[in-house]
């Protein structure tokens, strides 16, 4: 046991230097440079040398490597080309807002899709399962601008519940209390519209793995032997798919960090996602670096916790693992 | 047939609408009689999204909306009582350029050829709905210095042809040009353009564009690529012709970058690689002009040589088109300035007489607050209301008028080493910083040398000239310019003023903050002060910058 984790983590601190250094070498490999992509005549090439120097661009790729190196591994990230601001002070500014959208989002979506996929599983055939199929596949294929642009133009326009853009109601309300509620009121549509888009997937993976489940031997048996139906569903079936689903979930937990540069750009959101798309179009190497370094260390550390977790849920990991042992 | 009459009709009703409104406010307002500011508290409101813009410009959450680009969005806009467009000519030109550093392109007939081959008012007509302008010059519309008497200018496919078989061209049997005293056909080349997914307009005309010059049998084919690997082929030199658009300004100085020789290099400008010395010698003259006639001069003949020479074909130039709520009034527009200009900040306001503030929506987040790294036009638009300049420009005529100098003359001075340029600035005497400390000559000094010391790259054009600063008293400043050129005038008179009290303080310009740093002379302020109409209060990254009036403007009505 205690070997499969030291291997584990050496593995996962061995990915960690490959995702260092190709962040490192894919973003120079681009077109372009940072100082390149300015077209203005009013910013003359010696204004651009001059510029590539303080960016430290002039100085040989090795030593740049290095310079980087160091900066991702102090976790001091430096200044970011575009906004000449710490990039620490960037991701910490859109990291809440962020994981309030997405972390939200994801729940409610996991939630939701979940319950009325078992509850599809559990009705096959009926009226229950097709709308459930219809929903799910009918929320799961629709482009989220379009859902997002409709829900916006709804609920924000025509019938003014919720606000247009932001976080925040200009002049912003005095008070904690008040500033919560205003928070939760202007992300409310964006984390419905997200959760709108996303219950789907969730729906009709739980429905096709319960109904696969339900028709395994040691089901009938549980019935046979005359269990509550609520325990045959919570306590077998729904147990025995939960790894799946817990993998599902551990593996999207970065993404709620990567952001969501739609729903950020529809709803005016200062999140995480048009940061870094902006980092890699505009060539912002230490933004773009740090970024994604942070999300690789994010997905490996997911992944290490998806393990632990298969022990907890499925009795036959950990037996498998003592085996080994 | 009958939409296509129907969106005509309506777009000559707005140009009608448009002109009769600007001249209106021409006639009623000029900017120097202008008091104000009159609005106590102003937003700046981020909203990025132009569908969320046009609904919170129609619910009435913003009052002033710039940069309308999609015609779809003006025609919704201009249905709606409650809101006033104002259209203006841009100083934005979108051209296709060639590689003149290699046949064929090398040919000044093929060029020419081409020219006359693109119909681009009806490209334009198509393509924007009427929104933008066929362009016939290498200047924007709105500058000044624009030639209006350009010989190449309309669409003459049959003249086209005429040309290349005067220059010994002929046609193979698929229709492909055959170039004098050679038996072989022309190979195919390439247009570089962005990809439709990014820029769906660029991307549509380059397409037309391609089909035109087939036409005339030019092989060409589109090659659409990411906007950043164009730039580094563009950069490279590695390319047959392209499509790019270019911000210009009301100067012609530019198209000395866009077509001198000596740009002609990786990284440069001159894109094209035009080398011709005949151009040459026009782009110095204006580029080096001693004074505005000599510039109006130069430029004329520069251009009337570019349409000779063709570099690049212009294409079109964009209207800047700015929605502002009807519960505003005092609006400044013209034929070059929309509505969204700081005039209007200044004059703006309510039609009901009780004052409330003004949403003014920002399209995208200010990426930096620092007036020394400062790049984009929404850092500037924040930036505006706060820092001024010695001279500012008339929204009506683009003639520079005075501002924090009330007078100021340009002169050529003869020295030991060669001729030089001074400048001679007379400051206001009534104008004090934010924070209230007076304004002098010690500040315009501090922030020329602090730029040019620094060697900013963003100023560096502007100051690497300046050679001597006297302040002959508090109120009098000369600066002399290592050579002899009128645009110091404007290299200089149009930097942001910084105070010296702060900037000497500042020991690292790239990473100082203003914005979070407490003011040393008032602590209820910050260090981002300036002489402006506005005084920043808050930046809520993401949402929104606020900005109070400046009790101690200058223009202040008492």
């Amino acid at each position: 046991m205690k070997n499969y984790w030291i291997k584990r983590i050496a593995s996962a601190f061995l990915v960690l230097g490959v995702v260092l250094i190709l962040n490192f070498l894919l973003f120079r490999m681009m077109p372009g440079d940072p100082v390149s992509s300015i077209i203005d005549p009013r910013f003359s090439p010696e204004a651009k040398e001059q510029l590539r120097k303080i960016y430290g661009l002039d100085l040989s790729l090795s030593r740049q490597f290095i310079l980087y190196a160091k900066q991702m591994i102090t976790f001091r990230f430096g200044i970011s080309f575009l906004t000449q601001r710490p990039i620490w002070e960037e991701l910490s500014s859109r990291i809440p807002n962020t994981v309030a959208l997405l972390g939200s989002a994801l729940i409610l979506s996991a939630i939701i899709g979940t319950l009325l996929g078992i509850k599809a599983a559990l009705n096959r055939g009926t009226v229950i399962e097709k709308i459930v199929l219809w929903g799910g596949a009918v929320s799961f294929s629709f482009p989220s601008f379009f859902v997002q642009l409709i829900l916006l133009m709804c609920f924000g326009y025509l019938f003014p519940i919720f606000p247009l853009r932001g976080t925040i109601s200009i002049p912003p309300p005095t008070g904690a209390m008040a500033a919560v509620a205003d928070y939760i009121w202007h992300m409310s549509l964006p984390v419905i519209s997200l959760v709108l888009l996303g219950f789907g997937g969730w729906a009709l993976y739980v429905r096709n793995l319960m109904v696969k489940v339900l028709g395994e031997d040691f089901i009938l048996m549980a019935k046979a032997k005359g269990l509550p139906s609520h325990n045959i569903i919570w306590g077998h079936a729904f147990r025995t798919i939960l790894p799946p689903v817990i993998t599902i979930f551990l593996l999207a937990l970065p993404g709620i960090v990567s952001g969501a540069v739609i729903t950020e750009t529809v709803f005016s959101l200062h999140g995480v996602g048009r940061f870094l798309l902006e980092s890699v179009t505009g060539h912002d190497y230490p933004a773009a670096g740090a970024a994604f370094y942070l999300l690789a260390l994010l997905t490996i550390m997911s992944n290490l916790i998806a393990d632990l977790a298969y022990g907890f849920v499925d009795p036959r990991v950990r037996f498998e693992r003592r085996g080994k042992r | 047939m009958n939409r296509f009459w129907e969106k005509y009709i309506i777009l000559l009703t707005l140009l009608f609408f448009f002109q009769g409104s600007y001249c209106a406010a021409e006639d009623r307002l000029s900017p120097l009689k202008i008091t104000g500011p009159k609005v106590y508290e102003l937003y700046m409101v981020i909203i990025r999204d132009p569908d969320a813009q046009v609904l919170a410009a129609e619910k009435g959450d913003i009052d002033v909306l710039g940069d309308i680009i999609r015609p779809v969005d003006v025609e919704r806009l201009s249905r709606n009582p409650d809101l006033d467009l104002s259209l203006a000519q841009a100083f934005h030109g979108f051209f296709l350029g060639f590689n003149l550093r290699k046949s064929p392109w090398n040919m000044e007939e093929l060029r020419q050829a081409a020219w006359l081959a693109i119909p681009r008012e009806k490209i334009v007509r198509d393509l924007f709905s009427g929104y933008a302008a066929p362009l016939s010059t290498f200047l924007p519309p709105a500058s000044p210095y624009a030639e209006k008497d350009i010989p190449l200018s309309g669409f003459d496919p049959v003249k086209a042809r005429e040309i290349l078989k005067n220059a010994g061209w002929k046609w193979d049997s698929e229709g492909i040009l055959i170039p004098p005293g050679t038996e072989k056909s022309l190979e195919k080349m390439k247009l570089l353009s962005p990809t439709a997914q990014v820029a769906p307009t660029t991307a549509e005309l380059a397409s037309r564009s391609v089909e035109s010059l087939n036409d005339i049998g030019i092989p060409l084919e589109l090659d659409p690529m990411d906007f950043a690997t164009m730039i580094s082929r563009l950069n490279e030199h590695d390319f047959d012709t392209y499509v790019l658009a270019w911000s210009m300004t009301r100067d012609p100085d530019s198209l000395f970058a866009f077509y001198h020789s000596s740009m002609n290099i990786k990284g440069g400008y001159n894109i094209p690689g035009i080398n011709d010395p005949e151009l040459d010698k026009a782009l110095e003259e204006l580029r080096w002009a001693p004074d505005e006639r000599s510039a109006r001069e130069a430029s004329s003949l520069s251009q009337k040589l570019l349409d000779k020479k063709v570099p690049a074909i212009p294409i079109y130039s964009r209207y800047s088109i700015a929605s502002v709520n009807r519960r505003w009034k005092n609006i400044i527009k013209s034929r070059v300035s929309t509505a969204d200009n700081t005039w209007s900040l200044l004059s703006m306001e309510p039609v009901k007489g009780e004052m409330v503030p003004l949403h003014w929506c920002l399209s995208d987040e200010p990426r930096s607050l620092n007036p020394f790294s400062a790049g984009s036009a929404y850092d500037w638009q924040v930036m505006g209301t706060i820092y001024d300049g010695l001279l500012a420009v008339d929204p009506f005529t683009l003639e520079d008028i005075p501002w924090l100098a009330e007078e100021w003359k340009i002169e050529t001075v003869t020295r030991g080493d060669g001729e030089k340029t001074r400048l001679y600035f007379r400051l206001r005497e009534d104008v004090v910083w934010q924070d209230g400390k007076p304004f002098t000559a010690e500040d315009v000094k501090s922030t020329i040398l602090f730029l040019r010391d620094n060697m900013i790259p963003r100023y560096l054009d502007n100051v690497r000239d300046v050679i001597e600063i006297a302040i002959p008293d508090n109120y009098s400043i000369e600066i002399t310019m290592k050579g002899v050129s009128y645009w110091y005038l404007h290299n200089i008179g149009g930097l942001p003023i910084l105070p010296e009290h702060i900037i000497r303080n500042v020991k690292d310009w790239q990473n100082w903050q203003p914005s979070k740093l407490e003011n040393p002379v008032d602590k209820t302020l910050t260090q981002l002060v300036g002489t402006g109409p506005f005084v920043f209060r808050e930046y809520r990254i993401g949402e929104y910058v606020r900005f109070t009036r400046n009790e101690k403007f200058w223009l202040l009505e008492q």
